[in-house]
This record gives structure tokens, sequence and C-alpha cells, in this order.
């Protein structure tokens, strides 16, 4: 299986008034073609800027520290906006949280769709680019497209924009796709609906898809590959199967933990207590330490390297290190095995 | 919009038209008539200082300023549908001759000036906005706060003092150089100079607004997209943010017209143009009333025109404007 | 179902006008009510017209029908005695999503807590004062340190606790809670989750408690009530409905809540729910023990 996008070692910051924010610190991450990976984490925890910056779309205060972005095998770390632009729509295309937001208002939707198909292509014609787009919206799920290519936005409810905008990100077949929380804005009886959308068009186009999302529900009917960032950082990184079922970083665990579903039958949920910390000067050692109750001495000094489980499977937290204590975990087996 | 809802709606705004311009003249009339003055003096000059009060009462009786406001204004208005304005008690015309032999000198500066005011402003907007925060914008930007800072009458002495005073360059005022009326090129030299002081006082407002409506759209969550589908920032910026934009731009040229309208007629005056300016101004200070109610009129008329065509094209263009007229029923569907 | 006399929502419905030809209900006919010390839960859909259920409750918005009881008293009567308009004001406080911006951000959280103690004129002495501060805040788990912070130099969970602080410093008796939780973020909505089952069952406030969090609503709430298009569709005890939900959209709502369970949660089918456009008659059934729904003649 070959790996559609490298990401080596990336550190990204932002300058602002108050010091430079670290987003995101020496990650390294692969996504294999055909593989939905599910990034998962808490606000400003720099998953969405993970995202941004391989597609080059932050604002430009933010800079790639160091590390490098090979996408099929091509390095992009450098490129300028002229080159991303023939590789966005093509290579990479994204989905946003909003969909209210993120198509124009005042523009046809077909015309949007259109657009997107004419863009790499100039060739096509008029006609046949919003063909094409009636066809997107078929693939997509919406009914009536024809008619309803000549709608505008307005005129579409949550659902159906959101599946507008990923008609618009699938119009020039992209390799990789980017979602960034997309269906946190959508009702809970529409978001089964897209997330099943998402896995079929993985199964029928074989895009690889960079899922970002905070809800670990959504994660796990839609992800193949999960991984859990905290401060900017990657602390577990395995299969679906690994993270929900055999999880070894204690911030995974809280993250579970703090489940209702964990909680049934108790008075309280169990809740990570503190707040992540500021990223202007994030803290020596692990970022988690102060807010984890499994701490060692040495999680306060120095930062722990990825444990390696499995082939599939690795965490940073020093309880892996073969001299740590041995720490039971809190999960076994999903969390509905107590009842 | 569908045809058969056209009708209706023109009918309405229709309506809504002649109700304004109704209320219009009589609010004109009443203003005009309270305000203190003496109508007599436009129409026999310092002769009216050494009339007896008998001949006073008895030209007021001819010029039918003697009877209650009410008879008057109904006396105005059942001329006016018939199309009689009555004269000019200045120039001893009907009123409508001295408007139309002046009415094209103001046109030929105030209309292209105008559309040059607002096409400059869009370009120099978009300059602006693509240039974000470089010298060039930062530079533009304080100079044209400083212009339009500035009163157009000062900027016209201004530019008088230098271009006709100083450098002999351009004529200072009037439409023409007498016995030269058929000129092209001796017409057009008298149009530079107040044409320049309409467009550089009108100038910066629109541009700056044009410039920041322009990068708000910029930050606007679906530029994000447009972008991810691999469009450069020049097709974001005309296919997307300035459609987006146009529409309130549209209205808000057709709001201006008086602003534009105002200071045209103040240009006029300063450089003794003879047009629509320089007579409201006179008619105005001579009460010179039929003269003054049909350039009010006039004048309002062209406002509330424009501010109605302003909205007409915004409904054409934004489609959610037109949703919320009720012209189009949202069709809300899953 | 009107069984309680604390507060009792009867057959309230709203209308907005978008324009003069087009209208949409909001609400109609929604009537329940919350006895004293429970937490009452309502779920549903973005535009189902929970948060206008929270605002008739609190007075914010009038209804253009039926009305709420709070504790005998009419909340939109023309004629309140001051009394009356004491106490509503007093005794009940809501707290909203979006803390941040209900919070004025050129104010300390000195002044934010003090303001509503100026306005009812309560405890003057400053270090008495103090004192109801400082507890306050312990009650929500914040540290007096934050007293001299602004709201934009705290966290969102920190800001929200602000404003439930706020809520609870006038010893109110009902808490409207209009999706406390959703903008904050997993770690954090639990310690809230946390704080408001602490508060219910340590002091005994009641609570309207809004959510489309589905999980969260089953863990806290005693009860639920599901909202679809302006309506009440069901009512009943938690384990109660999320165990036998009977009216369909229930159904499908408890049916797409994800569960974090990856070999469970990708073996099941979700059903495609199409909502009804309610045009029969409806009427309010009991199917169970306090468990009412929404079913046509």
């Amino acid at each position: 299986m070959s790996n559609l996008l490298e990401i080596n070692d990336l550190s990204v910051s932002f300058d602002t008034p108050e010091g430079e924010v670290q987003a995101v610190r020496d990650v390294s991450l692969s996504l294999p073609e055909g593989k939905v990976l599910a990034l998962v984490g808490e606000s400003g925890c720099g998953k969405s800027v993970l995202c941004r910056s391989v597609m080059k779309l932050l604002p430009r205060t933010a800079k790639i520290k160091s590390g490098s972005i090979m996408a099929d095998g091509v390095d992009i770390t450098n490129y300028g906006e002229r080159d991303m632009r023939k590789l966005r729509g093509r290579m990479f295309a994204m989905v946003f949280q909003d969909p209210m937001t993120t198509l124009n208002p005042v523009m046809p939707v077909g015309d949007q769709i259109a657009e997107a198909v004419r863009v790499h292509n100039r060739r096509i014609s008029r006609t046949d680019a919003h063909r094409r787009a009636v066809e997107m919206m078929e693939l997509v799920g919406i009914e009536r497209a024809e008619e309803r290519s000549r709608l505008y936005p307005y005129n579409f409810s949550g659902g159906m924009r959101q599946r507008s905008v990923m008609a618009i990100a699938l119009a020039s077949n992209p390799r990789i796709l980017f979602a960034d929380e997309p269906t946190t804005a959508l009702d809970v009886t529409i978001q089964a609906q897209i997330l099943d959308l998402f896995r079929e068009i993985q199964a029928t186009l074989h895009t690889a898809t960079l899922f970002v999302t905070h809800d670990l529900g959504v994660v796990a009917r839609v992800a193949d590959l999960v991984a859990v960032m905290y401060a900017g950082r990657i602390v577990e990184l395995g299969t679906v199967e690994d993270i929900f079922y055999d999880p070894r970083h204690p911030y995974t665990w809280g993250l579970l933990q703090a489940l209702p579903a964990w909680s049934r039958g108790r008075d309280m949920l169990n809740a990570i207590p503190g707040m992540p910390p500021s990223l202007i000067h994030p803290p020596r050692g692990d970022a988690f330490a102060c807010r984890n109750p499994y701490a060692l001495g040495i999680d306060y000094l120095e930062q722990p390297p990825m444990f390696r489980i499995s082939e599939t499977h690795s965490a940073a937290t020093w309880l892996l290190d073969p001299a740590a204590p041995k720490v039971q975990s809190p999960i076994h087996g999903g969390p509905h095995a107590e009842q | 919009m569908t045809r058969k809802n056209w009708i209706p709606y023109l009918i309405k705004k229709l309506a809504i038209f002649l109700a304004s311009v109704l209320a219009l003249s009589v609010i004109v009339f009443a203003v005009s008539r309270l305000s203190p003055g003496d109508p007599l003096v436009s129409y026999y000059g310092e002769r009216t200082e050494k009339m007896s009060p008998a001949e006073r009462r008895q030209t007021m009786e001819r010029l039918g300023l003697n009877a209650p406001l009410t008879t008057q204004y109904v006396r105005w208005l059942e001329g006016a549908l018939r199309g009689e304005f009555g004269i000019s008690y200045k120039y001893k015309q009907d009123v409508l001759d001295v408007i139309a032999a002046r009415i094209g000198n103001t046109l030929l500066l105030g209309l292209p000036g105008f559309l040059l005011t607002f096409v400059l402003a869009l370009l120099l907007g978009i300059l602006c906005a693509w240039r974000e925060e470089s010298w060039l914008d930062k530079i533009i930007s304080k100079a044209g706060t400083v212009l339009s800072c500035v009163p157009e009458f000062w900027l016209s002495l201004v530019l008088i003092l230098f271009f006709s005073v100083i450098w002999r360059l351009l004529p200072s005022s009037g439409a023409y150089t007498i016995g030269k009326e058929n000129d092209i090129g001796d017409r057009l030299r008298h149009l530079i100079l107040p044409m320049a002081v309409m467009i550089l006082s009108h100038l910066w407002y629109y541009a700056y607004m044009i410039r920041n409506k322009l990068l708000e759209e910029i930050r606007a969550d679906y530029v994000l997209l447009a972008k991810s589908k691999g469009l450069s920032r020049g097709q974001i910026l005309f296919r997307h943010c300035l459609r987006g934009i146009l529409p309130s731009y549209i209205s808000l040229m057709a709001i201006s017209v008086p602003h534009i309208l105002g200071g045209t007629y103040i240009i006029e005056t300063v450089f003794s143009y003879p047009g629509i300016g320089t007579l409201s101004y006179e008619s105005a200070r001579w009460k010179d009333y039929n003269m003054l109610m049909v350039l009010c009129m006039l004048t309002g008329v062209v406002i509330i025109f424009a501010n109605m065509l302003g909205q007409i094209i915004n409904e054409r263009i934004d489609p959610r404007i037109r949703a919320s007229e009720g012209l189009e029923v949202p069709t809300n569907e899953p | 179902m009107l069984n309680s006399d604390y507060v009792r929502v009867e057959h309230l419905s709203h209308r907005f006008h978008l324009t003069r030809k087009i209208a949409i209900d909001a609400l109609k006919d929604v009537s329940f009510a919350i006895d004293r010390g429970e937490i009452l839960g309502l779920v549903g859909e973005s535009g189902s017209g929970k948060s206008t259920v929270a605002r008739c409750v609190m007075g914010i918005l009038k209804p253009t029908g039926g009305r709420v009881i709070y504790d005998g008293i009419d909340v939109n009567a023309a004629k309140l005695s001051r009394d009356e308009n004491v106490r509503l004001q007093k005794e009940r406080q809501i707290i909203f999503q979006d803390s941040g911006s209900a919070l004025n951000p050129r104010m300390s959280v000195r002044r934010i807590l003090s303001e509503p103690l100026d306005i009812h004129g309560l405890s003057r002495d400053r270090e008495a004062r103090e004192k109801l501060l400082i507890q306050n805040l312990d009650f929500v788990g914040l540290d007096p340190g934050v007293l001299e912070s602004r709201p934009g130099e705290l966290s969102g969970g920190q800001r929200q606790r602000v404003s439930i602080a706020r809520a609870l410093l006038m010893k109110p008796k009902l808490i409207v809670a209009d999706e406390p939780i959703a903008s904050l973020d997993v770690s954090i909505q639990a310690q809230i989750v946390n704080l408001f089952k602490h508060l219910q069952a340590e002091h005994g406030f009641t609570f309207l408690f809004i959510a489309h969090d589905l999980a969260m609503v089953e863990f806290l709430c005693d009860r639920v009530g599901v909202m679809s298009k302006g309506r009440l569709v069901e009512l009943a005890p938690t384990r109660q409905l999320y165990d036998s939900p009977q009216h369909p959209y229930t159904k499908a709502l408890l049916a797409a809540m994800p569960i974090p369970d990856p070999r469970r949660e990708r073996s099941r089918e979700i059903p495609v729910y199409h909502a009804p456009e309610y045009v029969t008659r409806q009427e309010w059934t009991r199917v169970g023990f306090d468990h009412y729904v929404l079913m046509e003649r």
C-alpha cells in the first residue's frame, strides 16, 4: 500500500501580538490510498491547522517552521501559490465545517460546481461542465439535480448544502480529501447520512481522506485509522480498533472515558480535569502531564518519543517505556462492556 | 421572477413613486413659501423698494401670491398636471424653457462625472483590496482621506488658483468661451476643472467602501472553498467577491445621487457654470417660486427614481432580497 | 402531564412573520411542566423551537399564543405586582450557549458578577460581597484569581463557568440552560455537565436543559422532551424514552446517535428519516407511566 500523503516532523507556527503560537509541533503522519484517517482532538489542538497547512490555506501569519510534506511522492513543502493552485482541486480538495457559509450565497449551486470542473480543464465547454456538475450532484445524493443546480444555496437545507460542497470538492477527482468537521454544523439525523456518503465515495473513488473531528462517535463510524492530537502533537496513532479497544495514551483514555456512554449508571462523568495548555509557551515535557493522573516524574521534563506498540499502533507516553511502572488501562473492551 | 408577478410589482412601485413625488411637492411648496424673503425682488429687481403698498398688493394679486397657501398649492398642482409650471419671475420666461436651455450643460458635467466617479472608485477600491496593506494601498488611503475631507468649494478655488491663475492652462469659469459655442475642444476644456473637483472630492469615499467590503468578502468562508477548488486570487476576487458586493455598490450609487447632485450644484456655482445648479441657487436666493418648485421637483424625482432603480437592480442580482420581497417563495427542502 | 405547579407551559405557540405573506410557526401548541428540583431536557434539531421555548419561559420573548406560569405567576401577564416582578427576575436565570459573547468583554469578572447584585441592591457590604463572590466562584470550580480577569483572557470553559456563577449569585430556583455545552470541548463539556449534576443534587436547583447532544441529555436529565418543527412530539422519563421511544422522530433521532464503538457503530444501518408535514390532527396520548406521545387521531 502506497502512502499518498507523507508528513514528516512538520511544525507550523502563527505570529500573534502575544507571541509565537506553536500550533503544530513535530507531526509525522502518513495517509495511505483509499483510507480514512481521522484526526481527533479538542479545539486548538492543531488538527485543522495541520490540514490547512498541507493545502497551504493558512493566513499569512502562519509559517511552516520545519519538516516536510510529500504528496504522491513529490515534496511540496516549499511550493508557492502558483504551484499549489495546480494541486488544489486535483490532488487535494477540502470540505469545511459550516456549509451555511462555505458556499457563495449569490451564485447558483450548479455554477459553483461547474466552476470547479472547469478550473483544471478549460477545454470543457460550459454546457458540458454544467452536465458534469449535475452528475456530481447526483453522485452525492441530491435528487432532482438538474432542477436544483439552478437554485441558490439559501434554497438548500444544511445537509444538501454539505452534499453540494462535497460535489465541489470531488469535481476534479482529487486524490486526497480533507474534511474539517464536516458534520459538526449538521443535525444528528443528517450526520449519519453524510458520514455514510463519505464511506461510499471512499469505496467508489478510492480517495484518501483526512477527516478532522472532535466527536469519537463520528470517528467510530467513518475512520479506518485514527490520530489523536493534543497541544499540537500527535499523541497516539493506530487503527480504529487499536484506538477504541486498546488505547495506550492517558489522554486517549481520558477522551473515551469522558463520553457519557462510559458513565452509564454513575453519578458523575469521568471528566479530564484542567484545560489544555497555551501553545504560546507550551510546557516542557509532555504537555498533558499536568492533567494526567498517571503522569511520571519524567513527563514534566522530557517529551516522550513515539513508542511502537504494533505494526499499526504507536503512542507518545513514557508509560510505554520498558522502565516505567505497569499501569492497567481503564479501558477494556468498549464502553458497554460493563453492562 | 415570474412574469405573473411583474405587473402588480410594477404597479406597486409606481404607486410608491407617485405618492413620494406628491408628498415632496407639498413639502417643497410649504417650505419655500414659509421662509422669509420677497418674491417681488426677483421679478422687479431694485424697483421693488420704490413700490407703494397699493402697487405691491396689486402685483402680488396678479402673480397670485395673495391667495391662501392651500389655494396657491391647488392652483400650482392643477397647472402642473396640465404641464404648465408658470413663468420664472427673474427671467420672465416659461420656467421649462429656462431649464431646457441649461439642463444640457448640467448633464454634460454631471452624468460623465457621476459615472467616472463610480468606475474609478471601483477600480481604485479593487486595486487597494488586491494590494492590501502594501505601500500603494497605504499611500492611496492617506491621500484619499485627505482629499475627501477638503470641502468642494475650497478644492475648486485651489485648482482655479493653480490651473487658471498661475499656470493659465484652463479656463476658470463658464461653459464655453464667448463666440466659440460650437467648439467641442473649448467645451471640454471648460469641463475639466469642475469635473476634476467632482470626481476628486467623492472618489475616495466610494473607493474606500469598495476596498473594505471586498476585504470583508475575501475573509468569508466561501473564499476558502473557492481557493481549495484551485481558483486563483484574481478569479476569486472577480468572479466571487465582486459579485457579492456589486448589489450593495449599485444601490449605494443610486442612494448617492443626491450627495453628488448637491456637490455638482456647489461646483457649478463656484465655476459660474451655467447649469441647473446655478439656477437653483439663484431661484432659492431670489424667491423665484415657480422656478424653485420645478427644480426641486426635478431633483427629487431624479433621486426617488434612482433609489427605486437601485432597489430593483438589487433584487435582480441578489436572490435573497428577491425572496424577502415575497416574489419567490423559498423552497427549503431536505 | 401538567401535574406540577412549579413551571407550567400551556399551549405555547409562537409565529414569526418573515414577510407579510410568509409566516413560520416556531412553536405550535407546546405544553409541559417542570417539577421542582428536576432536570428536564429538551432535545431536537436546529430550528425545532427549543430555544424559543427557553426564551418564552424566561419572558425574553412574548409568545403569540398560550402562556407560561412560573410558580403561580403568569410570566407574560400585563400587570404584575412589584413583588412578583422581583421574584421572576431573581428566581429564573438563563445560561446561553456562547458565553463569550454574552459577557461584556470590557468588564472584569468582578464587575460582571457584581452587576446583578447592584441592580437588585443585594449585599452592599464590601466584605460580605467579596465573600459571596468567592463562594460562588468556588461553587462552579473557579479560582478567586479570575476576579480581575476579563472574559477575553479566559478559556471557553471558564467563561461558561463565570456565566453560571453569575446566574447562581441571584440564588435562583430555576436555571434555563440553552445549549450550555455546545461550544465547549469534549473534556470540558463533561466538567460542566458534572457541575450541573452537582448543583441539582446538593442544592436542589431546577433545570430546563436544552441541548442537541443526546448522550449528554441521557446522562444528565430526569425527563426528556423531544421537539420537532415547533411541536413537542414526545415527553417521558429519560430511561423510558431512550429504551422505548414511540414517536417516529424520536426513534430516528436516537437511531442517529453515534455509538463510540467502531464494531457496533459500523454494523448498524441508520434509517433515513423524512420529517412529516404534520397536516393531520395530532393529539397527546399517554402510552406509559408519565410517557406522552403526539399521535395522529
